[in-house]
């Protein structure tokens, strides 16, 4: 099945991946993120948080995006 | 001339460029409220260099920090896409505000370039400090990794947009949430209550060294 995964990892990505059916959202950050740390983004579907264990279907729409974006003086 | 300034351009160190209009409306987010303030550069899809806007996401702001919010972050991330642009045009350069006159990275700042824009291809962090000093680096995360201080300029040579105030404001407003301990601007001076360990911290040491500072210039004058 298809859906539109959305992040900046890499050379970034905005485009419609296959995946197969019963994938779940922590499976798919692991094929995407690799060794990357979950904690250090926010993973949406369809704009809206998301458990690790949920199925993936037809169409959805995820982001994975960087958080705790902060700067300081020192 | 046109084409000899393009070939020059094309063999010389890489510059960050802000169209005129981003240019200027970062520094009217600089300058509108007292706090730090941090936005994503808008790159042009044929010149991933040059910046055609720069845009908030919500966050939360001190004189000498910033954060911006996680799920406004997505929502930025959403609504980028939306509009056609890909990843490498609205993610890859980070822009923040300085107060003082030093652009220079903290180590906050290195910590969040390195977590957040260390898996990217490649990623910009550019300072601009209030006093008008800016700093831009570019860092190249594939292969053989590469990090460079590289120029920051206005370049005028591409179409721009007019300044929009009322629109610049209308975004500040809506995305900058002001946090304490914010500059210290009151003139009036509390009696200490309690151990003074309790208190927030305070840059009142600033201006007590200003009036010294000036206290010590009169003196001069007089002698």
């Amino acid at each position: 099945m298809r859906i539109l995964l959305i992040n900046n990892d890499g050379a970034g990505f905005a485009d419609y991946v296959e995946v197969a059916e019963d994938t779940t959202v922590n499976q798919l950050f692991q094929r995407q993120m690799g060794s990357a740390r979950a904690s250090n983004y926010l993973i949406r579907v369809n704009r809206q948080p998301c458990a690790a264990d949920q199925v993936l279907q037809e169409g959805d729409r995820i982001s994975i995006t960087p958080t705790k974006i902060e700067g300081a003086l020192r | 001339m046109r084409r000899a300034v393009q070939h020059r351009a094309n063999h010389a160190t890489p510059v960050l460029r802000f169209s005129p209009t981003a240019w200027a409306k970062l520094l009217f987010l600089r300058d509108y409220g007292n706090t730090e303030v941090g936005a994503f550069g808008i790159s042009a899809g044929d010149d991933l260099l040059y910046l055609e806007d720069v845009q908030l996401v919500q966050q939360t702001c001190s004189w000498a920090h910033v954060a911006f919010d996680d799920q406004s972050v997505a929502d930025f991330f959403d609504r980028q896409v939306d509009e056609g642009r890909r990843p490498e045009q609205f993610a890859r350069i980070w822009l923040h505000t300085h107060p003082g006159d030093s652009p220079r990275p903290s180590l906050t700042d290195e910590e969040t370039f390195d977590r957040v824009f260390g898996r990217s291809t490649w990623a910009i962090m550019c300072i601009l400090a209030c006093e008008g000093q800016s700093y831009a680096r570019l860092r190249f995360n594939d292969g053989p990794r590469a990090e460079l201080e590289i120029p920051v300029t206005v370049d005028y040579t591409r179409p721009f947009d007019s300044c929009d105030h009322e629109a610049w404001e209308h975004e500040y407003l809506a995305n900058v949430q002001t946090q304490q301990p914010a500059r210290i601007t009151s003139t009036v001076t509390e009696p200490i209550v309690g151990s003074p360990f309790h208190e927030e911290p305070t840059d009142e040491w600033l201006e007590s060294w200003c009036d010294y500072v000036e206290d010590d210039d009169t003196k001069g004058w007089d002698r």
